[in-house]
C-alpha cells in the first residue's frame, strides 16, 4: 500500500452551513443500551465467585479506638474475609476515609452487611468540631492536621488596601452590605463511588471497573494496594464501559478503591466494593460551603466603584473553593480576604465549576441590593458592569424570554397579594474550559466498518456519541456507521474529566484523527478519480473529486481499496479548540409569605459555547446546570449534628434533591450569535448562576433577601420573621 | 455467577429449603456499633438485650420461583432478600436493569411492574413475588426491538448518565398506561417517584409527551 502522503490541510471544523450531522440533534449512540438496562455499569459487573464487600464506618468524626473485635463477624456464614482498617489505639481525626474500620467481604451483599453489623467497637468519641463557628474558637481542638498548623484558620490571604478600599466607599455614592451563608452540597452520583477489581494471576492483568471520570490515569493508584511495584501501572487494565455521574467527585481510586485492591489480592477474588448512598454522603465528597460579607459601592447611575469582600470557605478537612471577588464583574476598588476554616468533616472535591456558584451568590445578591438601592433597575444595573458586549446581550435576551419586559416590579419589589408575589431575577456566568493533549485512533476496516478510539469517559455528557459523530462528518457517514470504543485505559490516552476540559481536548484529537483518515483514503483515490489529496468532497456515504460529482465512488468502494485496516492516529490540535465562554440566565419565582414556600415557575439560560457537537445533549447539559441549581438554592444542605457529630443528611429523604415537581418550565438557549469554528467544553457554566437569579427573584416577588440557602420554607420564614 | 451459597461455610445447610430460626438477633450486631456511639450506647444496649430476647431472625435460604418478564425464573435467596437483589445479586444472568442507588425507596432506579403497578423492588420482597408477574426495563424492550416509550427516551434525550433511566422508563410506562390523558402537570406527579441528578426532567417530559402523542395517533403503544 503506498504511503499517505504528508497531509495537504490542517484539520479543520469547517463552515456551520456544510455539517451534515454536526451541530444537529444527535441521539446518543448508547441511548438504546442506557433505556433498555443493556447498559452495564461498574454497579452491574457480575463475575463468577465475585464477593461483596460492605464498610464499616464510625458514626463520629473525631474517636479514640479502643477495640476492634471482628471475631463474630468472621464466624457469620457468608463472610469470606474482614479486613480491619484502624487497630486499638488509632485515632480517628476526621469523618469519611478515615472513619472506615473495617470492609467485611462475603458472598452475598446481606452477609457483607451482616458482618459489619457484627464487629464490636469500642472507642472513646471526642469533641467532633463540625461546625465552622465552634471551629474558629480559641479553645477548640485542632482539626487543621497540617504540619505545623496551630489554628483550625488557614489559607488566609488578603489582596487590595483595604484603607483605601474603604475610602473609594465611603466616597461613594451608594453603597450596600450583606453577608450571606451558604451550606455544603454533594455531588449526589446516582451511581456511588466503588471498583469491580478482578485480580488475575502471574503473566495476566488485573481488570479494574471503576466509576472514575480519568479512565487513562486511573490504575496508577491501584499498583501497590494490588501488590505490584510502581511502573507496572501497565498491568492494571481499567474499564468505565458507563458511569453513573461524576460531576467532579470521581478522580482517583479513593480509600475505597485502595481497599477493594487490597482485599482482591488477599483473597484472589473478584471483588464488588461500591459505596453505600450513607457512605456517599459521609466521603463521596461535597462542594464546599461558604460565608461571605460583601461591601458594594457605585456611584449614582450604579456604576460600580469599589467591593470589599471578607470570605471563608468551609472545606472540612479541604481547604474549600471560592473563585474570588469581585466576581466577573467589573469593580475598579477591590479588596478581598479569604480564608479557609477547617473542620473534622472529609475534605471537599472538586464539584461542577468549584467554587464559583458561591461566588456567584455573594457578589449576585450584591449586585442586586445595590441595583434597588441605586433606583437602577437588576438587570440594566448588570449590563453597566459587564465588560463584554456579548453577556449585555445575552441578558437582554434572558429578560425578553422571562417576560421582563412587561413584569412590574423594576425599580421596587413586590407586595404581595394575598400572601403571593412573583418576581424575577438574573444572574450571569463565565468559564474557560480548557484544551489538553489527548489522542484518539480511527481504523477503517476493507469491509467499510470505522471504529474511534479514544480513553476518555463519559459522564453523562455525550462524549460516546461525538467520538462517532465527528469521524463520521468527515467521511461523510452517518453516525451509526462508526463505532466509538471508550472507558478503557488501554486506548490511546485521554484527559481525566474536569474543568470541562473533556471536550476542548478530546473533539480536536478526534477531528484530527478523522482528517488523518480522510486524507490517507484520498491518497488511494488519486488513480481512482483523479484528483489530488484535499480535493474530494464526502457525503452522504460517497465520495467524489471537486468539481465532478458524476464520477463518484460509495463508501464499501473507496474501503475496497484497502489491502490491510488503515489505522491513523490524532492528537491535540490548538486551532481547532478556544476556550472561554459566557451566558445569562434569568429565574421567575411565586413566594408564598405565609408558608414560605418558593416555587420556581420558569428558568431561561442562554449560553454561548464553541461550535455545538450535538445541539439536543447541548441543551440537555443547560438544563441540566439549572436543574442542579435549582435544586442546590432550593433544597440542598448537608446537615452535622453539631453536639455528637453523627451525620444526619446522609440519605436521599433527608438530603433532599429536586424531583420531577419542583420542576419549572425551563428555555435553554444555545447562543449562536458569534459563530465560532472551533470546539470547546461548556458543563461548568450553566451551573454557576442559577440559585442567586432566584434568591434575586425572591427579592423582586416580596422584597425579602435570602442571604442563607438553601430558600426552605423555614429559611424564608426566618427571613420574613426573624427566628423565633 | 455461582450459587453464593454453595461456600457457605460448614454447619449451615444453604438448601434447607425453609427457614431455618436461629436465636442470634441482628439487632446485636447494631448494639456493637452503638456502643461505639459515646452517650447513645447506653440506650441502645438496654434495647438490643431486650431485642435479643424477644426477636427471633429467620435465616437461610428458600427456593423462590417468579414470573420475571414472562419467563419463569427459579433462584434460592434469603426471605429477606429484596426483590432488588434478587434480580441484581440472584439471577444467573442478572438483570442489573433496576439499580441500586438509595435502597429506601426514595430515588425510583429500581421501579419495576409487579402485577401492572410501579413498585419499588428495594422496599419488595422476593418471597412477596410468588405467583405474581414481575417486569423490569429489560422485559420492555431491547436495544434491537424498543417500547414506544424508550424510543421516545432515546429521540428526547431523555437522559444523561443514564443511571436514572431504567427506574423513569418503567414509571413512564406505568404512568402512560395508567393514565394515558396524563397532562404536563399529572405526568410530573406520576414520575415525581424518581429522582435524576443530571438534570433530565425537561426531555424526561418531553419523551414521555411524545410517546403519549404517537400512542394517540398509531394507537396502543407496545
Amino acid at each position: 500500500m503506498s504511503q499517505p502522503r504528508i497531509p495537504a490541510a490542517e484539520p479543520s471544523w469547517g463552515k456551520r452551513a456544510d455539517l451534515d450531522v454536526l451541530n444537529r440533534d444527535i441521539p446518543r449512540i448508547d441511548g438504546p443500551d442506557k433505556v433498555t438496562g443493556r447498559a452495564v455499569y461498574t454497579h452491574d459487573v457480575r463475575i463468577p465467585g465475585m464477593l461483596y464487600a460492605a464498610l464499616l464506618r464510625h458514626p463520629v468524626p473525631r474517636a479514640l479506638v479502643e477495640s476492634i473485635d471482628v471475631s463474630a463477624a468472621e464466624a457469620l456464614p457468608g463472610v469470606v474475609h474482614v479486613l480491619q482498617v484502624k487497630e486499638a489505639g488509632d485515632e480517628l481525626r476526621y469523618s469519611g476515609d478515615d472513619s472506615v474500620l473495617a470492609v467485611v467481604s462475603a458472598e452475598t451483599p446481606e452477609a457483607a452487611r451482616d458482618g459489619v453489623r457484627a464487629i464490636v467497637v469500642k472507642a472513646e468519641n471526642l469533641e467532633p468540631v463540625v461546625d465552622t463557628e465552634r471551629a474558629k474558637e480559641a479553645d477548640a481542638p485542632l482539626v487543621n492536621y497540617r504540619r505545623r498548623a496551630d489554628s483550625n484558620v488557614a489559607g488566609s490571604r488578603a489582596r487590595g488596601d483595604e484603607e483605601k478600599v474603604k475610602g473609594a466607599i465611603d466616597a461613594s455614592a451608594k453603597s450596600v452590605e450583606v453577608s450571606v451563608e451558604i451550606p455544603t452540597q454533594h455531588h449526589v452520583c446516582l451511581e456511588t463511588h466503588g471498583h469491580v477489581i478482578h485480580p488475575k494471576g502471574e503473566g495476566e492483568r488485573s481488570v479494574v471497573y471503576a466509576s472514575t471520570q480519568m479512565v487513562s490515569q486511573h490504575g496508577g493508584q491501584l499498583v501497590r494496594p494490588l501488590g505490584l511495584e510502581n511502573g507496572q501501572g501497565d498491568k492494571v487494565h481499567v474499564l468505565t464501559p458507563h458511569m453513573g455521574g461524576g460531576f467532579g467527585s470521581k478522580f482517583g481510586a479513593g480509600v475505597e478503591g485502595m481497599l477493594c485492591a487490597r482485599i482482591a489480592r488477599e483473597t484472589g477474588r473478584p471483588v464488588h466494593l461500591m459505596l453505600s448512598r450513607a457512605d456517599e454522603f459521609a466521603m463521596g465528597g461535597n462542594r464546599s460551603g461558604s460565608k461571605q460579607t460583601l461591601k458594594l459601592a457605585g456611584d449614582a447611575d450604579g456604576k460600580f466603584t469599589a467591593i470589599h469582600v471578607v470570605a471563608e470557605r468551609h472545606g472540612g478537612q479541604g481547604g474549600g473553593a471560592f473563585a474570588g471577588a469581585p466576581y466577573q464583574y467589573e469593580v475598579p476598588e477591590v479588596y478581598l480576604d479569604a480564608k479557609s476554616v477547617k473542620t473534622a468533616a472529609d475534605s471537599n472535591r472538586a464539584m461542577r465549576a468549584p467554587g464559583h456558584p458561591q461566588a456567584s451568590f455573594g457578589m449576585e445578591t450584591a449586585v442586586d441590593m445595590l441595583a434597588y438601592e441605586t433606583g437602577v433597575d437588576p438587570l440594566t444595573i448588570r449590563k453597566r458592569n459587564l465588560a463584554a458586549k456579548m453577556q449585555r446581550r445575552q441578558l437582554d435576551r434572558v429578560a425578553a424570554e422571562i417576560g421582563w419586559d412587561e413584569h412590574p416590579n423594576k425599580l421596587a419589589p413586590g407586595v404581595p397579594e394575598n400572601g403571593i408575589g412573583v418576581g424575577i431575577g438574573f444572574g450571569v456566568c463565565r468559564w474557560t474550559p480548557g484544551g489538553r493533549r489527548a489522542r484518539c485512533n480511527v481504523t477503517v476496516r476493507p469491509d467499510g466498518s470505522v471504529v474511534s478510539a479514544t480513553a476518555t469517559q463519559d459522564l453523562g455528557t455525550g462524549a460516546r456519541t461525538y467520538v462517532a459523530a465527528i469521524v463520521a462528518e468527515e467521511l461523510g457517514l452517518e453516525v451509526g456507521q462508526v463505532t466509538a470504543r471508550i472507558g478503557d485505559s488501554d486506548l490511546p490516552p485521554n484527559v481525566a474529566s474536569g474543568g470541562s476540559v473533556t471536550t476542548g481536548s478530546s473533539a480536536p484529537a478526534i477531528k484530527d484523527a478523522a482528517h488523518n483518515a480522510r486524507e490517507a483514503l484520498e491518497a488511494l483515490l488519486e488513480d481512482v478519480l483523479g484528483a489530488e489529496v484535499g480535493d474530494y468532497v464526502w457525503k452522504a456515504g460517497r465520495v467524489h473529486a471537486v468539481g465532478d460529482p458524476e464520477r463518484s465512488l460509495a463508501w464499501k468502494e473507496v474501503c475496497a481499496l484497502l489491502r490491510q485496516p488503515l489505522e491513523v492516529s490524532g492528537q491535540f490540535q490548538q486551532s481547532l479548540y478556544e476556550g472561554r465562554i459566557l451566558g445569562a440566565q434569568a429565574a421567575k419565582v411565586e413566594v408564598d409569605t405565609m408558608t414560605g414556600r418558593v416555587k420556581v415557575l420558569k428558568m431561561v439560560a442562554i449560553q454561548d459555547q464553541g461550535l455545538p457537537l450535538n445541539r439536543m445533549a447541548l441543551r440537555s447539559q443547560i438544563n441540566g446546570g439549572m436543574i442542579q441549581a435549582l435544586s442546590y438554592g432550593l433544597l440542598e444542605q448537608r446537615v452535622f449534628d453539631k453536639e455528637d457529630g453523627f451525620l444526619l443528611s446522609d440519605n436521599l429523604q433527608l438530603y433532599k434533591i429536586a424531583g420531577a415537581q419542583e420542576m419549572p418550565e425551563m428555555v435553554s438557549i444555545i447562543d449562536d450569535s458569534e459563530e465560532r469554528d472551533s470546539v470547546c467544553g461548556m458543563a461548568e457554566a450553566p451551573i454557576i448562576p442559577g440559585q442567586s437569579a432566584i434568591a434575586n427573584a425572591i427579592y423582586n416577588a416580596c422584597g425579602v433577601r435570602m442571604t442563607r440557602m438553601p430558600f426552605t420554607p423555614d429559611n424564608v420564614l426566618t427571613a420574613i420573621h426573624g427566628s423565633v | 455467577m455461582a450459587d453464593p451459597n454453595q461456600s457457605a461455610p460448614e454447619g449451615r445447610d444453604p438448601h434447607s429449603g425453609g427457614p431455618a430460626l436461629s436465636r442470634r438477633s441482628f439487632l446485636k450486631g447494631a448494639g456493637g456499633v452503638a456502643a461505639a456511639g459515646g452517650a447513645l450506647s447506653a440506650q441502645a444496649q438496654a434495647q438490643s438485650a431486650e431485642a435479643a430476647t424477644a426477636v427471633q431472625t429467620m435465616r437461610g435460604t428458600v427456593e423462590v420461583t417468579l414470573q420475571i418478564n414472562g419467563q419463569a425464573r427459579t433462584l434460592r435467596c434469603e426471605p429477606r432478600t429484596t426483590l432488588l437483589s434478587a434480580l441484581r445479586d440472584r439471577l444467573e444472568p442478572a438483570l442489573t436493569g433496576a439499580k441500586q442507588v438509595c435502597d429506601i425507596g426514595s430515588c425510583g432506579a429500581c421501579t419495576v411492574i409487579i402485577d401492572g403497578k410501579p413498585a419499588y423492588s428495594c422496599l419488595t420482597l422476593a418471597v412477596q413475588c410468588r405467583g405474581k408477574e414481575v417486569t423490569t426495563v429489560e422485559g420492555l424492550g431491547s436495544p434491537e426491538a424498543m417500547s414506544d416509550v424508550q424510543e421516545a427516551f432515546c429521540a428526547k434525550d431523555g437522559m444523561m448518565c443514564g443511571f436514572c433511566t431504567p427506574g423513569f422508563v418503567v414509571a413512564t410506562h406505568a404512568a402512560l398506561d395508567r393514565n394515558p390523558e396524563a397532562d404536563l402537570e399529572e405526568l410530573k406527579y406520576e414520575l415525581s417517584g424518581n429522582i435524576c441528578r443530571c438534570g433530565t426532567y425537561p426531555h424526561v417530559f418531553d419523551a414521555a409527551r411524545a410517546a403519549q402523542a404517537a400512542r394517540h395517533d398509531g394507537g396502543e403503544g407496545k
